[in-house]
């Protein structure tokens, strides 16, 4: 058998400089987890295959590294935390005092087509807070996700144009254009109407009388988004808070349904976007510009629980460690 | 600043006719050269920075963000699937994918059928949804070739005009897909040149009666 020296297809190994960067970056925002009352979680690299078939999309199912080991046991490599983490918990919800804040960091891999910036090796650190009142966790959440960024930033200065330098964190709800992609479109095309609104097509959104969503994020006019207008609002006043106490620190946050127009709730849709298939209530994700990725993406994750017979609430998210070090993040580091 | 990949070739003309056409003026603008700025853009409010690039590439540039935006045919972005925003799609210089034959319907094979494109991986899918099941061979030109010297049995091409299968007596079976060069955006940038695109793209709209 011939073995080349060189490392398989999407997976690269930090040496030297490297690994101290990624591990100055790790300590400093482990710190802050910790000072927040985070409590760290090990989990393993390791696990069957079968648990994640009612937690998983079919598109992240078919990302998972899967094999049969020598005990014929279908076993997969570690493609995210989030449902590892929750189906472990699921059995142990009574005996756990609630809410709970836990923080992970480590590897997972994903097979998928190799595009820019886009490893299949990935390395992550990322939190999750389980029970608790729902809206003040989102809340609590998103303040810690924005103060992580601000922290692999090292504080620094935004560079140039604020505007145009800051990091951008969007917002969305889960299913909010349900409703409104149903009545344009009906039950046949509302999957494509929805891939399409995600994809900013304006000539499809003017069509669907949803202009404004393309365009500034959300309507003006929040009825047309049917039983979903009230979280929007409530999300809208968020974001004003938000905002309000990030301004001047190089964080611009905005409310943009179309972001997350993919990520359906209803079944009619079932389109249910990749990484964000699990979500079904508050999501975000944050950008730097020059960018091909999110730099990090969570929500609200309670159908998870409820699919694996447990009654939790529960709000997360992960950065992605890698494409923080290639912004430059532990080279601001004091 | 706002970075723009523009095809290089003969595309270049009606991307850059449709943007003059919004109001993003780019007179001076040289096809020899790779990178130019244009710091006077009033109808941005921030100075362009262009880049002229080859269709096949621009998708990339654009996903990995070197440019923030660039006119694409849809026909490459239906071959490499890029994960980019694609606000709009523009009227001039629009074509269609076609089946092509030798003769007016599909010929009759017993076996599986060959089909010569150079989009394998789109013309794939669109043979598939029609449970047409075909062997895809990749040529990267003249694909016309491929029936004509019984490399294949059909080919996979754009039709603008139709001059071509005219000389070689070809036929247009079926139209398998319209195609518009698309204006297309990065992630990062369309929320970091929200308002400015916004304000770019309205305009573009307008411009283009064409819609869908």
């Amino acid at each position: 058998m011939k073995i080349s020296a060189g490392l398989p297809t999407g997976v690269s190994a930090a040496l030297f400089d490297s690994a101290k960067r990624r591990r100055r970056l790790e300590a400093r925002l482990s710190a802050l987890l910790e000072e927040r009352g985070f409590a760290e979680v090990l989990l393993p690299i390791l696990d069957y295959f079968e648990p994640y078939r009612p937690l998983l999309t079919g598109r992240r199912l078919e990302q998972l590294y899967r094999f049969v080991d020598r005990d014929g046991q279908l076993l997969v490599l570690r493609g995210d935390f989030t449902p590892m983490l929750a189906r472990l918990l699921a059995p142990h919800l009574d005996e756990l005092e609630l809410p709970l804040r836990l923080y992970y960091r480590g590897d997972v891999v994903r097979h998928q087509p190799l595009r820019p910036g886009r490893m299949r090796e990935y390395s992550q650190l990322g939190a999750e807070l389980l029970g608790g009142d729902e809206a003040e966790a989102d809340e609590r959440m998103l303040t810690l996700f924005f103060d992580l960024l601000l922290k692999a930033r090292g504080e620094a200065p935004v560079p140039g144009d604020g505007e145009e330098h800051a990091l951008r964190v969007v917002l969305g709800v889960a299913g909010a254009l349900d409703e409104a992609l149903l009545a344009a479109a009906g039950d046949r095309e509302a999957s494509d109407l929805a891939l399409r609104i995600a994809s900013r097509d304006r000539t499809a959104a003017r069509r669907a009388g949803l202009a404004e969503v393309v365009e500034r994020g959300y309507p003006t006019d929040l009825s047309v988004l049917g039983g979903f207008a009230e979280a929007v609002s409530d999300l809208l006043e968020l974001r004003d808070r938000l905002a309000a106490a990030y301004r001047g620190l190089g964080i611009e946050v905005e409310v943009d349904l179309a972001e997350f127009a993919a990520a359906a709730l209803d079944p009619r849709i079932g389109v249910g976007e990749g990484p964000r298939g699990y979500y079904d209530g508050l999501m975000f994700a944050a950008y730097a510009p020059g960018t091909a990725l999110a730099l990090g993406v969570g929500g609200r994750y309670d159908k998870v629980f409820r699919s694996l017979s447990g009654d939790c609430s529960a709000v997360g998210f992960s950065l992605g460690l890698d494409l923080l070090l290639e912004l430059g993040a532990a080279e601001a580091l004091p | 600043m706002i970075t723009f990949g523009l095809p290089k070739g003969r595309n270049l003309g009606p991307a850059r006719a449709s943007l003059a056409a919004a109001g993003l003026n780019l007179d001076g603008l040289d096809s020899s050269r790779l990178r130019q700025r244009f710091p006077d853009q009033n109808l941005l409010g921030t100075p362009v920075e262009v880049l002229l690039l080859k269709d096949w590439d621009l998708p990339l540039y654009v996903e990995h963000g070197i440019v923030d935006c660039a006119i694409v045919g849809s026909d490459v972005l239906e071959e490499t699937q890029p994960d980019v925003f694609r606000p709009l799609q523009l009227k001039d210089g629009r074509s269609r994918l076609s089946l092509i034959a030798e003769t007016p319907d599909l010929p009759k094979r017993s076996g599986q059928l060959r089909a010569a494109t150079r989009y394998p991986a789109w013309a794939a899918r669109l043979l598939a949804k029609r449970n047409l099941h075909v062997e895809v061979i990749h040529l990267t030109s003249s694909i016309e070739l491929g029936p004509l010297l019984d490399l294949t049995d059909v080919a996979v091409d754009i039709v603008q005009t139709g001059t071509t299968l005219r000389t070689h007596d070809l036929h247009e079976v079926e139209v398998l897909a319209r195609v518009a060069p698309t204006f297309v955006v990065n992630r990062a940038s369309f929320h970091a040149h929200r308002r400015r695109l916004s304000g770019l793209l309205g305009t573009l709209e307008e411009t283009e009666t064409g819609g869908d």
